[in-house]
């Protein structure tokens, strides 16, 4: 898939302006401050719909207007040409059409452009808390299949309305102090937990298991040499079964008026040359296995889907070494690739267009 | 900081509060009425008074009625072994339209939802409950929405029947997940009726 042409109105620090991308690699370069990020902010929300540096959607309307407007022009490598539109409204709604037909719910967006991100702020993979490595196995779900987003929302809401009825009835700290009701109530809250979310565990379990050897491999092309990386996702609540898990907990759930075991606190353990890489590892080897956990899912949703989505690499050549900038651009994947520079390229680079970026205006050159 | 009058206001503030209906619809419709002619006006305030004052819930099922019971509950020819739980009157009206089903209804008011204060006492479970004998029901198919809350409810039906000699049946796959009842076609939700599986604790 391949974005051809991208026009802003009034998103961030745009007015206005139109981009025409090749299907290889763009290189948008230009000084701090000017507007690469938000041009790969743009590109990727319509992926998305939402902010890759996790800022709400009236952050990107440009001061002082009511709306945004992003449009981008897609070829899919059947040759099917698809416009896609949205409208940013401060107040949230977002308005979609897929060639001037208006989406009902703006969600059934996703899957229709893919892109994937790397961003400085994706060091916080590896230093951030588990919530952070979470989303990451969440997103790579979605991205390999969209349908999965229904799911991943469900144990959202099952995980709040479960609290929401510890909250209620939770000064019954004893589960024997419940009435038959409320057992009954709270039983099938756990079932319906028990359900859709030991799905979703199956699920992440299965993704790592697909992801690690690619990271290591991404890894191994990115350090120039063999490094083993390794992954734990086994949490306690796998080993037994969410329904027992979540039996087990009842006491300590009533307790704290929350759910204490299940996916949504769940973590990722991640580990360079046998050490855990979120205390150990040097600021080098955790940038660089951000950037593998990212190529890796790129190359993951490729074979998945049998076309790559568009690779955005926002400031990655700041975070490496010279040497892993350059075995970075000599194992660049296939497909197109859209990359910023504050501080131009390094010779290695071949870029097939390169965009100047000066205060909200493009420049083709 | 209102731009309106309070009157204005009030108006906008209530029209707001109508499920589907935004603050920039709310405006809309607001400012149209206020547009609009006195006795164009007084005829809607009228209409709603009138539905709300001879309009109730049937005593039995809790549909919309005008009488006591509903015309469905005084319909002899419905077959009274068989009844479909579902949670708003609406869900009725497109069960009705697929013509699959011939049994008699009951509607919850609602679905089980701890984040909207709503268990089971909010519901009219009780109700149903103690129509099940009187009225000698073989089975009941629960219609809920096919969502989270659609399906809790669910199961919470099958656990609270399960004591009793009565098929507790869901309502089949193939319904838009996450979506209301009404939102299905006849078809897809004719098909699901008739697809419907035995809920066991
Ligand atoms: N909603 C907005 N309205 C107007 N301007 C905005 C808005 N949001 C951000 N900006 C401005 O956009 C400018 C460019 O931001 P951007 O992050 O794209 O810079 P950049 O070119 O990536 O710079 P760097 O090399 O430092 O990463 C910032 O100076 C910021 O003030
Ligand atoms: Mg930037
Ligand atoms: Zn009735």
């Amino acid at each position: 898939m391949i974005v051809e042409h991208l026009e802003l109105t009034n998103f961030r620090n745009y007015a206005a302006a139109e981009v025409h991308f090749t299907p290889g690699t763009t290189a948008l370069i230009g000084a701090n401050g000017q507007g690469k990020t938000n041009l790969a902010e743009a590109l990727t929300f319509l992926a998305t719909l939402e902010s890759f540096r996790g800022v709400p959607v009236d952050v990107l309307i440009r001061n002082g207007e009511d709306t945004a407007i992003v449009r981008a022009q897609v070829r899919h490598p059947d040759g099917r040409e698809v416009l896609i539109e949205a409208e940013l409204t401060r107040t949230g709604r977002n308005r979609v059409q897929v060639n001037k037909q208006r989406l009902v719910r703006a969600r059934d967006l996703l899957g229709v452009m893919r892109t994937t991100v790397f961003s400085p702020g994706d060091l916080a993979l590896i230093q951030g808390g588990p919530g952070e490595r979470r989303r990451f196995l969440d997103d790579a779900l979605v991205a390999v299949a969209a349908r999965n987003d229904t799911m991943r929302r469900e144990v959202d809401r099952i995980v709040r309305q479960r609290n929401a009825f510890l909250k209620q009835i939770g000064w019954k700290t004893n589960p024997s102090a419940l009435s038959g009701d409320e057992t009954l109530t709270l039983d099938v809250w756990d079932e319906k937990l028990a359900e859709v979310g030991g799905q979703w565990g199956d699920a992440r379990a299965h993704l790592v298991a697909q992801l690690q050897p690619m990271v290591t491999r991404a890894y191994e092309d990115l350090a120039t040499q063999v490094t083993p990386i390794d992954f734990v996702y086994e949490p306690e609540w796998r080993r037994i079964g969410l329904a027992r898990a979540l039996a087990a907990s009842r006491a300590e759930d009533l307790r704290r008026g929350l759910t204490t075991t299940g996916p949504h606190r769940d973590d990722l353990e991640m580990s360079v040359n046998g050490l855990p890489a979120r205390t150990h590892a040097s600021q080098g080897e955790q940038r660089t296995l951000a950037l593998a956990l990212r190529l890796a899912t790129h190359r993951l949703v490729t074979d998945t889907m049998g076309s790559p989505p568009v690779l955005v690499l926002d400031d990655v050549l700041s975070e490496l070494d010279p040497d892993r900038a350059t075995a970075l651009l000599t194992h660049m994947p296939k497909g197109q690739v859209i990359i910023t520079s504050a501080s131009g390229l390094p010779t290695t680079a071949h870029p097939d267009r390169i965009l100047h970026i000066a205060a909200g205006t493009v420049t083709n050159n | 900081m209102s731009a309106y009058t309070p009157p204005v206001q009030a108006l906008i503030d209530e029209l707001g509060r109508l499920p589907g209906v935004g603050p920039k619809s709310a405006q809309r419709i607001a400012l149209h009425l206020l547009k609009a002619e006195d006795h164009d006006v007084a005829r809607l305030a009228e209409a709603i008074v009138i539905a709300k004052k001879r309009v109730r819930f049937c005593e039995r099922c809790f549909n919309i009625a005008d009488e006591n019971l509903c015309p469905i509950c005084t319909d002899t020819r419905r077959e009274g072994s068989m009844l479909c739980v579902v949670e708003e009157a609406r869900d009725i009206i497109a069960i009705e339209k697929t013509g699959v089903f011939r049994g008699r209804y009951h509607v919850l008011l609602g679905a089980i939802s701890p984040m909207d204060g709503i268990g089971p006492e909010q519901l009219k479970i009780r109700e149903l409950l103690t129509r099940l004998e009187p009225e000698t029901v073989r089975e009941v198919i629960v219609c809920t929405n096919p969502t989270i809350e659609g399906d809790v409810t669910a199961m919470y039906l099958a656990r609270a029947l399960s004591t009793l000699d009565i098929k507790v049946t869901r309502i089949g796959t193939g319904l838009p997940v996450g979506g209301d009842l009404e939102y299905a076609d006849e078809l897809t939700l004719g098909r699901a009726l008739e697809g419907r599986h035995e809920l066991r604790d």
